[in-house]
């Protein structure tokens, strides 16, 4: 019987596997639920800041037999954060999010200061990893990242920062190589705390806001650029990005991760088609995950499976109310295959 | 020399279609100082420039952020030849319409977009922004003596809040006098349905057209 770090790496290596894993990075891929919550009796939104609870309740995942990894943190708001923004901490069933911006305009974004890994919630994502590196060598550790499309339309007002694209194009770039050098930072103390895999979720860089030709000058430039830093680290990434994908599959063969995850809006026979080589990961529906009968969410999950999918996982973070026996019936679909 | 109408509001339409600021802000100067009437260069000219561009998002030959920056050039032109347009054409009723991202949610590109597209189509657009708290809606409608509410979410833990705003508008016996329109990714024609909402769109060109349809005009 394989491990689930096993497993894992297995199908990273593209070697032989029983069933494919089943996980749920963590950050945007949020898998934390109300019902989690009150098994465990962590205390939530305390836990988006305290290192021990979040490595409990990551720990939980797994135990309660949710997902097949460890990952934290448990939202996309930690390097917004660290830059400056002001970030509202949610409840138990809303997420945190971003309620203050720091910058008005790409070109003030050497106002932006570089991040403090040594206090604050950075910290407490590497002491996170560092706790949960303690429990044992079975499960896969996931650190997070949110993309640096998705970090820069944080810290400003994303209406703006799409437009500036354009229209401050040099600084635009300048704001994107200092916000990328950042997360490398953050990626390479993730990876010496311990994260097996980087997980990079970047959904505010998608094709259908940004059109092929932007999607390649900045999600697929400065996304690489990051990969390309953690894989010199010699660990492996995934990528996730929203929306549709028909009109920047080119662009996304380029991306250098390790794997590539969408939201459920791509068919994973689509992208199955477009991208025969590629080790994919998803896409099981989060709205029928929430709100459909298990029956249902294992029948998706196989059919995931079937159409090509290396890796399943929900389709994008999930809604903190799904039940819990619903997330478990994705793993349940791909054990009784056995 | 001095332009022709036809030739200055071609130049109004390409210079939004082409997201050419300068080009637009120059267009309307000719344009006002030759005496055309003012109407006739935001509905010919900067509108046609904009219903140009919504053509060529819906053909996905121009993404969210072309949109955007050509609206900035309509806004531009409007600016400039708004206060050139006889009061009785400014006072023409528009129908008007509520919209907003509901509570928890902060994604709102998509709800500017649907924006833009409603306000070039001739309504009147009351933005609450995002992350708006439920009620919010109700009360804005009722203040304004909105025709309909549009809501939009991308995240299926705010959807459970698009049902409380229909019920909201029940309870405040308005339900009848307002159609309310849902889009956003989770969201689909079903879910519409389920809560009792009159229409579902899946992007910004649709939107105009189901409201227009919803509210009967051509």
């Amino acid at each position: 019987m394989l491990s689930p770090k096993e497993r894992l790496n297995r199908v990273l290596n593209r070697d032989t596997v029983d069933r494919p894993p089943c996980i749920c990075p963590g950050g945007m891929m949020n898998m934390i639920t109300t019902e989690l919550i009150k098994v465990t009796g962590v205390k939530f939104p305390e836990a988006h800041m305290d290192a021990i609870m979040m490595a409990d309740l990551a720990e939980a995942v797994y135990e309660n037999g949710c997902f097949e990894n460890y990952g934290v943190p448990f939202c996309m708001t930690i390097e917004a954060e660290e830059f400056g923004a002001g970030v509202d901490m949610g409840t138990n069933i809303h997420e945190p999010h971003v309620v203050k911006y720091t910058i008005n305009s790409v070109k003030e974004w050497q106002q932006v200061e570089q991040l403090d890994l040594q206090q604050g919630r950075g910290r407490v994502v590497l002491d996170a990893i560092k706790h949960l590196k303690t429990k044992g060598n079975d499960v896969p550790i996931i650190g997070n990242l949110t993309g640096p499309i998705s970090t820069a339309s944080s810290i400003m007002e994303p209406v703006i920062y799409y437009k500036e694209l354009r229209k401050s194009n040099i600084e635009a770039h300048e704001f994107m190589d200092f916000v990328t050098e950042e997360l490398i930072t953050f990626a390479k103390q993730q990876i010496e705390a311990g994260a097996d895999i980087i997980a990079i979720s970047d959904p505010s860089g998608t094709g259908e806001i940004l059109g092929p030709k932007l999607f390649q000058e900045f999600a697929v430039t400065y996304l690489n650029r990051l990969i390309d830093a953690i894989k010199a680290e010699g660990i492996p990434t995934i990528v996730h990005i929203c929306g549709q994908m028909k009109n920047v599959y080119p662009q996304v063969k380029e991306i250098r991760s390790d794997v590539l995850s969408f939201d459920s809006i791509v068919s994973m026979k689509e992208a199955r088609e477009n991208l025969l080589d590629r080790l994919l990961m998803g896409n099981v529906s989060t709205y029928t995950i929430e709100f459909g009968e298990p029956n249902k969410i294992a029948e998706l999950t196989k059919k995931c499976a079937a159409d090509g999918a290396n890796i399943i996982s929900p389709a994008c973070g999930l809604g903190m109310k799904s039940p819990l026996q619903n997330v478990k019936s994705m793993i349940g679909a791909l054990t009784k295959e056995l | 020399m001095s332009l022709s109408k036809e030739a200055l509001l071609k130049k109004l339409s390409d210079g939004v279609v082409n997201m050419e600021e300068e080009e637009v802000v120059e267009a309307c100067n000719e344009y006002i100082e030759a005496g055309y009437p003012a109407f006739d260069g935001i509905m010919e000219g900067l509108v046609d420039g904009m219903n140009r561009a919504s053509q060529l998002y819906d053909e996905e030959e121009y993404f969210v952020t072309d949109v955007l920056l050509c609206s900035d050039a309509m806004y531009i032109g409007l600016e400039i030849l708004s206060p050139h347009m006889p009061e009785s054409e400014l006072e023409r009723v528009r129908p008007k319409g509520v919209i907003g991202v509901v509570e928890g949610d902060t994604h709102d590109i998509g709800k500017n977009l649907v924006k833009i597209m409603l306000e070039t189509a001739g309504f009147e657009m009351y933005d609450l922004g995002r992350d708006v708290p439920l009620q919010s809606f109700i009360d804005k409608a009722i203040e304004v003596k909105a025709s309909f509410v549009c809501l939009s979410t991308l995240m299926t833990t705010t959807m459970p809040g698009m049902a409380t705003v229909v019920n909201l508008l029940k309870e405040a016996g308005i339900r009848e006098q307002v159609k309310v329109v849902i889009g956003g990714g989770p969201i689909s024609k079903k879910f519409a349905d389920t809560i009792g909402a009159d229409g579902y769109s899946p992007n910004a060109v649709e939107a105009v057209k189901l409201v227009k349809n919803l509210l009967n005009i051509a």
